[in-house]
């Protein structure tokens, strides 16, 4: 944000395509804060966080040819790249071997909130706080732990078109909430 | 359907939120190419979730200034990085893999690929080829065996007809015709049969042929006879499966005559039945 240019997003995206780096500079200083903020809502590690988000713009970077703005804004393409890339890690057979020892913790985080990192009160977590218990549940695990419908259903105990009807009914709160 | 009830049904947000699965996906991405109200719908969400995500993240820590230095190094660097960190794969499918893969590499797949269908689809028809030969190995084998039991089947009675000639032709050979007219007191049962007894002078072997026996019933079968000094000794029983070729007799030392009578299967020690055909030395 010390960068004093500014860009439109038709401008960025046209800069980034061609390799720009300052383009990138600004691109940076101006989303990496709050896609660090996701990175760490979801894996809960300040070191991995860092990892994951040095590959995170290393692939903007790369892949920015992919990007359709037809599909969404530039910020929507960045904030998928990095929720998949942090639940990959989530995923990983060695991050749960690495967690294995903090499974207590682990689970407070998952249902009460208590966190390492203190980041509830940032973000869509804080967003997601205002919502009813049993919806916040579900886009928490949805959301932040990266589990499909199927796998929620399972997990809950709840009817698979229960999941869909009520993760649906929290988003258009979750939309309430952010107006 | 109505745009109205699509916008607010919460695809919008799961659209957005990278939570709606492949068929949702591309369901809402023709809706907003059809509906601006639909594409509006998608900005206005988009846009409040990306600024209440950048206003708070005034709180990010100091360390991303270092990230910041590291990414431009990593970026800078010609070759691309393989670095990776390890993951496995998701039921919902990543926007972007981690892992790029090289032009040449695609090459190379492709080529590999092509190749091993090409081979897998000669694998299938040299299969074909040799279930089809091996079937037709094993039937000409069959055939060839059956012609091998024809062929000596045909030489054991090719032998048969040339020994029956060498005993005609055999000056030794003593030819006695047996014949149903000569049955005294015409008492044949059937005084048209005719048999041959050929009998060899030097080894006093006898050997008969069949030229014309009614076939006998199942339980009765024809014996010799050899009539020495008067009395009937037993020449032996013998069948008519074998036509009219040369059958060899016991070995009779001395006749004056020979004679064929019916008797039950196996034979008599002495004549019992009815006799067929006669003739003497």
């Amino acid at each position: 944000l010390n960068n004093s240019v500014t860009y439109t997003e038709e401008q960025l995206v046209a800069s980034l395509k061609q390799k720009d780096e300052k383009a990138f500079g600004y691109l940076y200083d101006h989303y990496s804060g709050a896609l660090y903020n996701i990175v760490v809502q979801i894996v809960n590690d300040a070191e991995l966080s860092n990892d994951i988000l040095q590959d995170v713009f290393v692939n903007i970077w790369r892949k920015i040819d992919s990007y359709d703005p037809t599909k969404g804004r530039l910020f929507t393409w960045m904030l998928n790249i990095t929720r998949n890339a942090s639940i990959d890690v989530l995923r990983s057979k060695n991050y749960r071997n690495s967690q294995k020892n903090n499974s207590i913790s682990d689970e407070l985080n998952e249902r009460g909130g208590i966190s390492q990192l203190n980041t509830d009160l940032i973000g869509l977590r804080k967003i997601l706080s205002k919502l009813k218990e049993d919806q916040r549940v579900l886009l928490e695990l949805a959301y932040f732990k990266g589990y499909t419908h199927e796998e929620i259903s399972e997990l809950e105990k709840i009817p698979l078109g229960t999941v869909k009807t009520r993760i649906r009914n929290a988003l258009i709160q979750l939309r309430e909430y952010l107006k | 359907v109505n745009i109205k009830e699509y916008i607010s049904s919460g695809i919008v947000e799961s659209y957005v939120l990278g939570l709606a699965d492949k068929a949702e996906r591309e369901e809402f991405e023709q809706m907003c190419a059809k509906h601006a109200e639909v594409k509006a719908a998608r900005e206005a969400f988009e846009i409040m979730l990306e600024q209440q995500l950048l206003a708070d993240a005034a709180q990010a820590p100091a360390t991303l200034r270092h990230l910041r230095q590291s990414i431009f190094a990593e970026i800078a660097q010609q070759k691309p990085s393989f670095k990776r960190i390890d993951t496995e794969a998701r039921p919902s499918s990543a926007q972007v893999k981690l892992l790029p893969v090289g032009g040449w590499i695609k090459y190379l797949a492709a080529a590999s690929v092509a190749l091993l269908i090409v081979s897998i689809a000669l694998n299938i028809y040299l299969f074909s080829q040799y279930k089809n030969f091996s079937s037709k190995y094993a039937s000409l084998l069959a055939s060839q065996s059956r012609m091998a039991d024809n062929n000596k089947a045909m030489q054991t009675r090719l032998e048969q007809y040339g020994n029956t000639i060498a005993m005609f032709k055999d000056t030794n050979m003593a030819v006695i015709k047996m014949e149903g007219s000569r049955v005294p007191g015409n008492a044949s049962p059937a005084p048209s049969s005719l048999a041959t007894v050929l009998w060899d002078t030097r080894s006093k072997d006898v050997f008969l042929m069949v030229n014309n026996l009614p076939p006998p019933a199942a339980e009765h079968q024809y014996q010799l006879w050899a009539i020495v000094d008067g009395k009937t000794v037993d020449a032996g029983v013998f069948d008519m499966h074998d036509g009219n070729m040369m059958v060899r007799m016991k070995n009779i030392p001395r006749a004056q005559a020979f004679a064929v009578t019916l008797e039950k299967k196996g034979g008599n020690p002495t004549p019992q039945g009815k006799m067929y055909v006669l003739g003497s030395i």
